[in-house]
């Protein structure tokens, strides 16, 4: 679709920030297409659980004031994003700390603010402490769940209302939601975007990224998101690349490794449309020029429980405080974590700890050979709200799945749209690459992106 | 729930000064036994001499 066709709410960030430093649009203009979607269309989706539309309003004013006197400062400028509410924001500290103070604007959020990004508010996470607020809905089926537990940032992307957010990822929370709202999510290498102001699920597994309609919205937000921090004790000091550098249609002699056997042991969890996608994605990337090879990583079978033994344990150490008001008033799945981390000892968190590094060392064996990995990003397409109890996401966690095992290892990770089901709910592939290789990520995705334009349907809501 | 696992799970609640939630135990069984199972598999495999992955590192930052 055209750009001039498109709906203001449903541009792209890579287009509307075209058109915003052209002058043909001006972020306020903008930004109250996405409010009046908002109002439009939340009733029905639940994303936002903290609307600050006076505020984005003031944002987006100054911002249009600045880039008419000259003053661009990038193509995040006048952009309207929100945030899974996991991330303080000033006045309004993740809800999930419950018994620890925010830090006002976590630093994800404070350099898209320094970019003169507008900020509408703060989305929806699963298992928020507190009362019980409307689960959000996926907007290509409102029947069905949005997957989480970045749940009201996938709603709020895919149906029009924001163009970017910011979710994290302990366990699959960013590429789990992009997968099923049919948008992308990028999970960048641990320690690429800084923790400070996320409130913990689990320190050594958390990542917080970028979701967004299309590839390149990635790459514009990962340029602002990426860098040192000295308030993340984690943080990388490795050189930021221009990630945008990415965004070029070649994968012409890229190496592209599927993991067969792990993909195989995953088999029987994975629903058969979600598997023939995915080999379609990937003979798609070899009809583009990419080189396919199957490659074997012994001990990946032990990464997802190694990921959840490590989750749980860093979860009831930093809930330890709080664990009496968790158990009597908390989610059940915040309850539930605590129980599972209680029955786990050192020496089971020290062997987590080990697989962890053996799965390093083997996928860096991987590595030398392939560019990236390509496998699915999910056991099947969205589910029905009524299908989904309170605490099944963790019965994913502790067997073999697809996400966990790229926190263990903290590996860049990319969900890109590759198609639907036959219900027409979305399916995604999920592209892995080496440490700090977010750039080769981002074209694998571009350059698969661009020949398939997944990415140009939207949902009916 | 398993027996041990239950008298276990009781124990550390205990020694935590902590009271799991009414009918919580019951609720989470099916869970809490999957996963005390697969921590059985976590040490089914021969590491080595492998270490543990966050290393020490003494240099001031």
């Amino acid at each position: 679709m055209a750009v001039a066709e498109k709906p203001l709410y449903y541009l792209t960030i890579h287009e509307a920030q075209q058109l915003i430093r052209e002058r043909k649009l001006s972020p306020v203009e903008l930004t109250q297409a996405v409010l009046d979607r908002i109002a439009a269309v939340d009733g029905k989706l639940h994303a936002y659980i903290n609307l600050m539309a006076d505020s984005a309003l003031a944002s987006a004013r100054a911002a249009e004031a600045e880039i008419a006197k000259g003053s661009w400062r990038g193509p995040m400028h006048g952009i309207p994003f929100a945030v899974k509410d996991q991330l303080d924001v000033d006045g309004a500290p993740a809800r999930v700390r419950q018994f620890t103070k925010g830090v006002g604007d976590a630093t994800p959020v404070r350099k898209l603010r320094e970019a003169g990004a507008v900020l509408l508010g703060k989305l929806h996470m699963s298992s928020m402490p507190g009362p019980e607020l409307p689960l959000p809905r996926n907007p290509w089926n409102t029947d069905h769940i949005t997957g989480g537990s970045s749940t009201g940032s996938g709603a709020a992307v895919s149906g029009g209302m924001c163009l970017g957010s910011l979710g994290e990822d302990t366990a699959g929370s960013i590429r789990n939601p992009s997968a099923f709202c049919g948008i992308a999510g990028l999970k960048a290498t641990y320690g690429r975007v800084s923790r400070h102001g996320l409130a913990p699920l689990a320190w050594s597994l958390d990542h917080c990224g970028p979701m967004a309609r299309a590839v390149e919205d990635l790459a514009h937000m990962l340029n602002v998101l990426a860098g040192f921090d000295d308030k993340d004790p984690t943080s990388s000091a490795q050189p930021v690349v221009d990630y945008t550098t990415a965004l070029r249609e070649d994968v012409k002699g890229l190496v592209i490794g599927v993991p067969r056997d792990y993909i195989d042991e995953c088999a029987p969890r994975t629903a058969p449309i979600v598997l023939r996608r995915v080999d379609e994605a990937i003979e798609q990337l070899k009809a583009l020029g990419a080189r396919i090879e199957s490659v074997k990583v012994p001990t990946l079978h032990l990464a997802t429980i190694a990921n959840a033994v490590i989750y749980y344990n860093e979860f009831w150490a930093a809930n330890r405080n709080a664990a009496s008001s968790v158990l009597a008033s908390g989610a059940a799945q915040r309850r539930a974590r605590i129980y599972l981390g209680l029955l786990t000892n050192s020496s089971d968190y020290i062997q987590a700890q080990r697989i962890r590094s053996r799965c390093r060392a083997e996928l860096a064996q991987v590595f030398e050979k392939v560019d990236c990995l390509a496998l699915p990003n999910q056991n099947g397409p969205a589910p029905r709200v009524e299908e989904v109890g309170p605490i099944d996401t963790l019965f994913k966690h502790v067997v073999p799945e697809y996400h966990g095992p790229f926190n263990l290892t903290g590996l860049p990770t990319l969900s890109v749209p590759c198609g639907f089901s036959e219900s027409n709910l979305p399916i995604a592939l999920q592209i892995v690459g080496k440490p700090f290789d977010e750039v080769t990520v981002l074209r694998a995705g571009y350059s698969y992106q661009q020949q398939m334009k997944w990415y140009e349907k939207r949902p009916a809501i | 729930m398993n027996k041990l696992i239950e008298a276990n799970l009781k124990a550390v609640l205990e020694r935590e000064g902590l009271e799991p939630k009414a009918g919580d135990l019951e609720q989470f069984s099916e869970i809490i036994e999957l996963y005390v199972g697969n921590l059985r598999q976590l040490h089914s495999v021969d590491l080595g001499s492998e270490e543990l992955a966050p290393v020490f590192r003494p240099e001031w930052k």
